[in-house]
Formats: C-alpha cells, structure tokens, sequence
C-alpha cells in the first residue's frame, strides 16, 4: 500500500468514527435526500423543528440509556421510572395546588427518578445479578405501585407553569406562505443533556470508569475502580435522566397519564445500538446515539412523505437495526478482537483455521 | 422393650432416607431447585388462596380458566427457555406467534370464502403453513446469531421489530376474524374437565423435555450453553446447534399461535405485546440460568402454572392486576437475590460439600 493511500485511509478512518458516527450521519443525509427526492415539501425547516420536538423524549431516554449500556448492562425499568417520577409529582402538586415551575417539577420528579435508580444499582451491583432480569423486575414492581397505590387516573390538567412552556418556542420562523416553523424550548435542554452526558462521558474519572467497567469489569477493579459505586450511580443516573425525560414528556403532551411509555423501551434500546453503542459495554457516544435517535425520528415521521405507508415503519427500523448491527458484527468478526459472548467458541474455531 | 429399639431402629432409618431424600431433591444443582422451588410456590399459592377464598378460587370456572390461558404463555415461556439456554435470548417470539396465527387467519379466511369446503379440507395444510412461517422466522433469526454473529438480544430486538411490522403491514393494525373453526372447536373439548390447550401444553412440554435430555442435539445444546469453549473442543458444531435452537424456538412460537388461535378465533399484530418481558420472567423463576447451561422444562412449566395461579388468585381475593405486576416483579427479584446468595454460600463450602457427596456416592 503506498503512503498516499494510507493518508487516505486515515482520513475515511477518521470520518468514519469510533462508533461508525460518519456512516451513520451519511444514512441520515441519505434518508433525508431520498424522501426530500420522492417529495420536496418534506425539505423544510418545519419538518426539522417537529422532528426535533420529536426528538426531545428519545434522546434524553436514549442518554441513560446509553451510560447504562456503556456500562455493560441493560436497563428496561427507564420508562416505568419516567412515568412513575413525572405522574407522581404532577399528582402530589396538584392535589396540594402548587406550582413551582418547570424546574422546581423537574427537580422533584429527578428525586424521585434518583431513588428508583439507586434501587436498580443497590440490586444489580450489591448481587451481580443479570441487569435485563432486575430491570425488568423493577419495571414490573415500579408500574405496579404507581398504579395501585398513587393513582391510576389520567391527569388532563398538569400545573400550569408546564403549559406555559408547552406554548413556548423559541424560535419561530414565518415562511412566504405564512406557514410557520416553531422550535420548541424544551429543545435547548435536551441538547444541553446531551452535551453533559457527553462532557462527562469524556472528560471526568466517573465517564472513563463507566467505559473502563464496561470493557472488563474485573480488570476495572483491579485498576482501582470502584465498581459497585461506578454502577449505583450509573442507575441512579440513567433514573434521573428518565425522570427528565418524563417530566417533559408531561409537558409536551400537557397530560399526565399513568399507562404511558412503559411498552415502548426496545424501542429507544434500538436507537441506541444503532448509534453504534456495543451491547457487551465498553463502547458507545452522544453523538452517535443522538444520530440513532434522529434516524428512528425521520423514519418514524417522515416516511410517509416518500410514500412510504405508515405501516411499514417498524419493519423498516427492524430492517435498519439488523443490518446496522449485522455490519458492525461481521466487521468485529473479520478483525476477531472485540469480545461477544455467544460466538466465543465460534471464534475459537475461527482462529484455530 | 425389643420392639420398642426397633420402631425407634426403623424410625432413624425412615428419618435418614426422607432426609436423604429431600437433600437429593434439593441439592441436585441449580436446575431441579427452580422446579422443586417453583412446585412449592404453586403449592403454597394453591393453599393460600383456597384458604382465603375457597368458593371463588376452587371454582370449576377458575380453575380451568387457569389451565386455559397458561397453555400459550408456557409453551412461550418454553421456547424462551431454549434460547437462553444457549446463553441467548429471543425476543421476537411473541411476534413470531403472532405472525403464524396472522397467518393461518388470513389464508383460511380468504379460501373460506371463496370455497368453504375446499377451505375445510385444507385445513391442515394451512395450520402447517403457519408452523411453517415459524420454522423460517427462527432460521432467519438463527442464521443472523449464529453465522453473521449479532448478538441474540439485538438479533431478535430487530427480527421482533421486523416480524411485528410485517404484522402490521398484513393486517394494516386490525384484528382479523375468521379462523379455522376446526381450532376454536378444540378449545371447547377437554377430558375429564381438563381442557385441550392444557392436555397439548403438556404434550409439548414433554417432547420438549424428552428433546432436551435424552437426543443428542438436546444435549449438544446443553453442553453449548454450559461450557461454549469445551462444547467446541469437544466436536460440537457450535453454530448447527445454535442454529438448530432458534429454528426449533421460532417453531414453537408458531405452535403458540396456533395456540393462540384455539383460544381466540381473532388474530392481530399486537396480540400479547405484554408477553415477550413476561416470557422472561417466567423461565427465569422456573430454575433457567440466564447466562446459559441450566434448565428444566419442568420448572418452567411449574413456574407458568405458579404464576397464573397467582394471577387468578390476585383477582380472587380483589386485588388489582397492578398489585399482581408488583407481587411479580418482587418475585423475580427476591428470587434471584436468594439463588445469588445460595450460590455464593455453596461456593465458599464447595470443597465440603463435594468431599461428603463423593463420601455418599462411595457408600
């Protein structure tokens, strides 16, 4: 090879990111160019704003979701916690008829979101059980206090402060046809998390011990790591960030209703993967993640532009999800260094021929 | 004074072999403490809710309400148990259930009314069709786990979304009428009292279990999940037999659709979302070890039956199905808090314990 092309090859390598980031941002453009082609009216600020607005909820969910993925775990209890958080301090609030604004809600729902995850970590970490089966214990044991002991009735009438910022955009543009573009505010915070998470993910001692955890945790330990601290907070985390991402989603729908989200958490699971988060743990980025998210919005909203029936938006992220993974798997197979753990022996195989 | 020494004799040696017994019962490993702590919990449940509401609870009606909504969950809960057996998981078997029912519904019904004698009489090779689109769902789930090497939970994370949308493509999102009469007609049979769905779920469960410990794939796939690294060095093709898991998992949720079907002459896309964690929780309280290598069909088939007595007994004595979802979900924790902290007990006596049973196994 000579040296020109491997400065060529460095450059795509580049490109292309530690998690796949460039190809799946060019999906995106793709995605994007292809219905924008089949049908121009999609190619408009409105569209972006609505699918940011979209966006809100997912992303946020998809954050915890991701530490806890990085970790090496799972987490399925995120949406019973979001709803459990949000719904119980709408209801406490309301029947105490106080409002402390959007902020004073949100940091009560997050205590509430703190101590349920606390409660996943304490389990997982204190008996290194396997986190789907505790996630999906909890989620059960979560949904089924809120409902039978808080309230199971749906709440049309959230404090009004959250009304307010349902109204709230921050930027409104006006097109020639009078048509306006409305970006919501709840989009500055969400993309303030983002840009947390990743901060922290990168730069403190916290975020590389979730990554080292999630490479080898017995290595990580004999490093010095603390563990079984690293995972609580990393629960009580994911937890907060659910309860956020509840409390928004309160306000964005202005209701509260207690049958909400939980049903839905594969779904921002396969976001995650799809921004190139390894399941084993060890790997994965906000920015990868926030593009899975987008991609599973477009598809979700647009594709019906490109004439595509609504119908088939699932087998479509399904169909998006196993190639996503199936490439990355094949890769990881071709240069046999990251770890799996059912292909174990297959590899061994591998490399013994 | 003699006789006396020998009722005491033979009372000592009563008390040794029971106790032997229930040891034998108790310490055979992991697998048989999920059945014979699962067949406790049933039985207790049993006891528990006879107790507190007998006329409701021993009710004909309830009781063989019971046995007729546990059939499709079990034999998922089985099929679950296979792929994680392996070490794996399969979520999209709920979906694959619902895509084999969608579609005996549909070719019946459409055959049905073009000709409905024409319809009748092929109607075993439509129910075959549907165990046939099980059969492909679990090869093309089999063939992304075990050659391409995605990982099963991600695998089937993306074959549940693809199957269910193609689900909902079929239908277009509404529940289809018009199954086989032939199956709905079972649904009201029995013997004795026990329900048809019953009597097949124990069939299933049987062959299942016959499947697993007594052919040589059962074992190869035991073997497989126990020790990958050993089953390979030992001559087992590591990727037939994961291969040979999902399709024989994917078959089984087609067989739960046809369930499905006897049950309830409808089908949909969304049937039984709620069973894929479910599923979950059932084959993890019935004794299987998520990460591979334990299980017994009996446990999880005692752990569906546990459950659903629960269940049954929960809206007996009016509790709320949302008190049910928490006794569920403190279930399946405590559960595995106990079976960590056994474990980690065993571990530190293990020298022990193993030096008395090759002591035992000497005498």
């Amino acid at each position: 090879m000579t040296k020109s092309n491997d400065g060529v090859f460095m450059t795509l390598a580049r490109l292309r990111g530690q998690n796949n980031e460039g190809i799946l941002a060019l999906v995106l453009f793709a995605l994007i160019g292809t219905i924008s082609f089949l049908n121009p009216v999609f190619f408009s600020l409105s569209t972006l704003f609505s699918t940011m607005r979209g966006a809100i909820v997912p992303l946020i969910f998809a954050l915890g979701v991701l530490i806890v993925i990085i970790s090496g775990g799972i987490d399925v209890s995120f949406a019973a916690i979001a709803v459990f958080s949000a719904y119980t301090t709408v209801k406490f609030l309301n029947d105490g008829e106080i409002d402390p604004g959007l902020l004073g809600i949100t940091i009560i729902a997050v205590l509430f979101g703190l101590v349920l995850g606390f409660f996943n970590g304490l389990v997982i970490s204190l008996f290194k059980l396997p986190t789907l089966i505790v996630t999906l214990g909890t989620q059960s044991l979560f949904k089924g206090i809120l409902l039978a002991y808080i309230g199971s009735r749906y709440i049309a009438n959230p404090p009004l402060s959250l009304d307010e910022v349902a109204k709230t955009n921050v930027l409104t543009i006006i097109g020639d046809d009078g048509r306006g573009a409305y970006l919501h505010v709840l989009v500055i915070p969400a993309f303030i998390l983002a840009v947390l998470v990743a901060w922290m993910l990168k730069r403190t001692m916290f975020g590389r011990a979730i990554y080292a955890i999630g490479g080898d945790s017995e290595a990580a330990r004999r490093a010095g790591f603390p563990v079984i601290r690293v995972q609580i907070f990393v629960y009580g985390l994911a937890g907060a960030l659910a309860a956020i991402a509840g409390v928004m989603h309160v306000t964005l729908g202005r209701n509260a209703n207690p049958q909400d989200l939980v049903g839905n958490e594969l779904d921002v699971i396969a976001a995650v993967v799809l921004g190139g988060a390894s399941v084993f743990g060890g790997r994965g980025s906000v920015l990868g993640t926030t593009l899975g998210v987008l991609i599973i919005q477009v598809i979700n909203n647009s594709l019906i532009l490109a004439g595509v029936p609504t119908a088939w938006q699932r087998a479509a992220v399904g169909i998006l999800l196993i190639v996503g993974v199936g490439i990355q798997a094949l890769s990881a197979k071709r240069k046999t260094q990251t770890r799996s753990t059912t292909p174990i022996a297959i590899r061994m195989l591998e490399d013994k021929s | 004074m003699n006789e006396k020494r020998e009722i005491a004799q033979s009372a000592t040696t009563f008390n040794k072999q029971a106790d032997s017994l229930v040891r034998g019962l108790i310490g055979r490993g992991r697998s048989s403490h999920g059945t014979v702590r699962m067949f406790v919990i049933l039985l207790g449940a049993f006891a528990f809710f006879t107790f507190l509401e007998p006329e409701i609870f021993l009710n004909p009606v309830n009781l063989s309400n019971i046995m007729i909504v546990s059939p499709e969950i079990g034999v998922l809960s089985v099929a679950m148990m296979l792929a994680m057996l392996t070490g794996g998981i399969d979520l999209s078997i709920v979906a694959i259930a619902n895509l084999s029912a969608i579609t005996i519904t549909t070719i019946y019904s459409e055959m049905a009314a073009v000709d409905q004698e024409q319809a009748s009489s092929l109607v075993f090779v439509i129910i075959g069709l549907g165990l046939l689109v099980g059969l492909c769902a679990g090869l093309l789930n089999g063939v992304l786990i075990s050659y391409v090497g995605i990982a099963p939970i991600l695998a089937t994370l993306g074959t549940m979304q693809i199957f269910n949308g193609i689900a909902i493509v079929w239908t277009g999102g509404k529940t289809l009428y018009g199954a086989p009469e032939h199956l709905s007609m079972l649904g009201k049979v029995g013997i004795l009292n026990v329900p048809f769905l019953f009597l097949a779920f124990v069939l299933i469960s049987i062959v299942v279990a016959l499947f697993l410990n007594k052919s040589s794939l059962g074992r190869k796939t035991q073997l497989l999940g126990s020790n990958p690294v050993a089953a390979t060095y030992s001559g087992i093709n590591p990727r037939l037999v994961l291969m040979s898991t999902y399709v024989l998992t994917g078959f089984l949720g087609g067989i739960a659709g046809i369930l499905f079907l006897v049950r309830n002459p409808t089908s949909s896309a969304d049937y039984g979302s709620s069973y894929v964690l479910l599923v979950i929780v059932i084959a993890v309280l019935g004794g299987t070890n998520p990460n591979g290598g334990f299980a017994t069909v009996a446990g999880v088939v005692l752990a569906t039956l546990a459950l659903q007595t629960l269940a049954s007994g929960f809206s007996a004595i009016r509790l709320s199905a949302y008190e049910y979802a928490i006794a569920q979900g403190t279930i399946l924790i405590s559960v595995m808090i106990l079976d960590q902290l056994s474990i980690n007990r065993r571990r530190k006596k293990s020298p022990q314990v193993k030096s008395k049973r090759v002591m035992n196994e000497e005498a």
